[in-house]
């Protein structure tokens, strides 16, 4: 009983090499065609995820952050879920889960000035909740919101104040 | 009799799973080809392609996933289609195990592109093992037995 059936093989890479062709072409054709499109190669390092559409960069560094904490001088807010939020955030943070932000911002935002600075984090590198947050909240009126990249995991290792629990 | 009864019996799993896995794969298609920007960011996010084949991918991968489900479900090309199903699975599964050990935390774009669903991925890595399964369940039935059947058919007639 010889194992590989070489006829099915041969049907096999003669059907993969059509599907592929008929991908590439689909592929090509519909994203020329559709509006939203986009770059067949893109520059992903050069996109900054902490930028706002107006050019202005969100991020705050970590010592900045751990000193306008120190002084009591910035309200944290965390983007996480609730369940993520229990298991642990920065000290005196508030939850705001991007995800429920419409409907619960007025509640959780209650007694913060306008005026104030806001510090909004999540956690991973690539997390983009606390820069969604960020900019909501600049849109609703807040002037001096910042984010902190990849904030639960740094303040961690950094040994920072946290807590858990529910709110 | 009772032979037929387990012959239908493999001929409904078989069919069962090729159109099972067939509306996967074009569930999983929907929602990445009306928002390619957002699954680029996804496959971004995974951090494992290198940048330049991040929309590439973004733009041919839903598709392919649309073409092996529709060959699946209607039953031509299946050589073919079960063979890139199994690889796109195995690709993903992979992926997924990849980015849980080096604790990634990831939203896994697997049907949707929008962000924040549950980021359980153990939850993931259960439910693509299934897909895996049913995959290579295909496989086997697509290559192995259909070798075992030509075997048996060139025996009988030399």
């Amino acid at each position: 009983m010889t194992f590989i059936n070489r006829q099915l093989w041969v049907k096999t890479i003669k059907q993969v090499f059509f599907i592929a062709l008929i991908v590439l072409v689909a592929g090509f054709s519909s994203n020329k065609l559709r509006s939203d499109k986009i770059p067949l190669v893109e520059d992903w390092s050069a996109k900054s995820n902490f930028v706002t559409p107006s050019g202005e960069n969100l991020e705050i560094s970590l010592s900045e952050a751990e000193n306008l904490f120190n002084k009591g001088l910035a309200t944290f807010v965390d983007a996480r879920s609730v369940t993520e939020y229990n298991e642990g955030y920065i000290k005196g943070a508030k939850s705001l889960p991007y995800k429920e932000v419409d409907w619960r911002f007025i509640e959780v935002m209650e007694g913060v000035s306008e005026e104030s600075a806001v510090i909004t984090y999540c956690d991973g590198e690539t997390c983009e909740l606390s820069m969604e947050l960020a900019v909501f909240l600049r849109n609703t009126g807040y002037k001096n919101v910042r984010v902190l990249s990849n904030g639960w995991t740094v303040w961690r290792q950094k040994g920072l104040p946290v807590e858990a629990g529910p709110q | 009799m009772k032979e037929g009864v387990w012959q239908k019996i493999q001929s409904y799993m078989y069919h069962g799973a090729r159109i099972i896995l067939g509306l996967v794969f074009i569930y999983a298609s929907y929602d990445k080809i009306l928002h390619p920007a957002a699954f680029a960011k996804v496959i971004y996010n995974y951090q494992i392609l290198p940048d330049e084949l991040v929309n590439l991918t973004a733009i041919f991968l839903p598709l392919l996933e649309l073409t092996i489900g529709f060959l699946l479900i209607i039953g031509i090309w299946l050589p073919g289609s079960v063979f890139i199903g199994n690889l796109l699975l195995i690709i993903f599964f992979s992926a997924i195990i990849y980015n849980k050990a080096r604790g990634l935390d990831i939203s896994c774009g697997c049907f949707s592109t929008s962000e924040g669903e549950a980021t359980d991925s153990t939850f993931y890595l259960l439910r693509d093992f299934s897909f895996v399964v049913i995959a290579v369940y295909l496989f086997i039935k697509v290559f192995i037995s259909s070798l075992a059947v030509n075997n048996r058919s060139s025996r009988i007639s030399p």
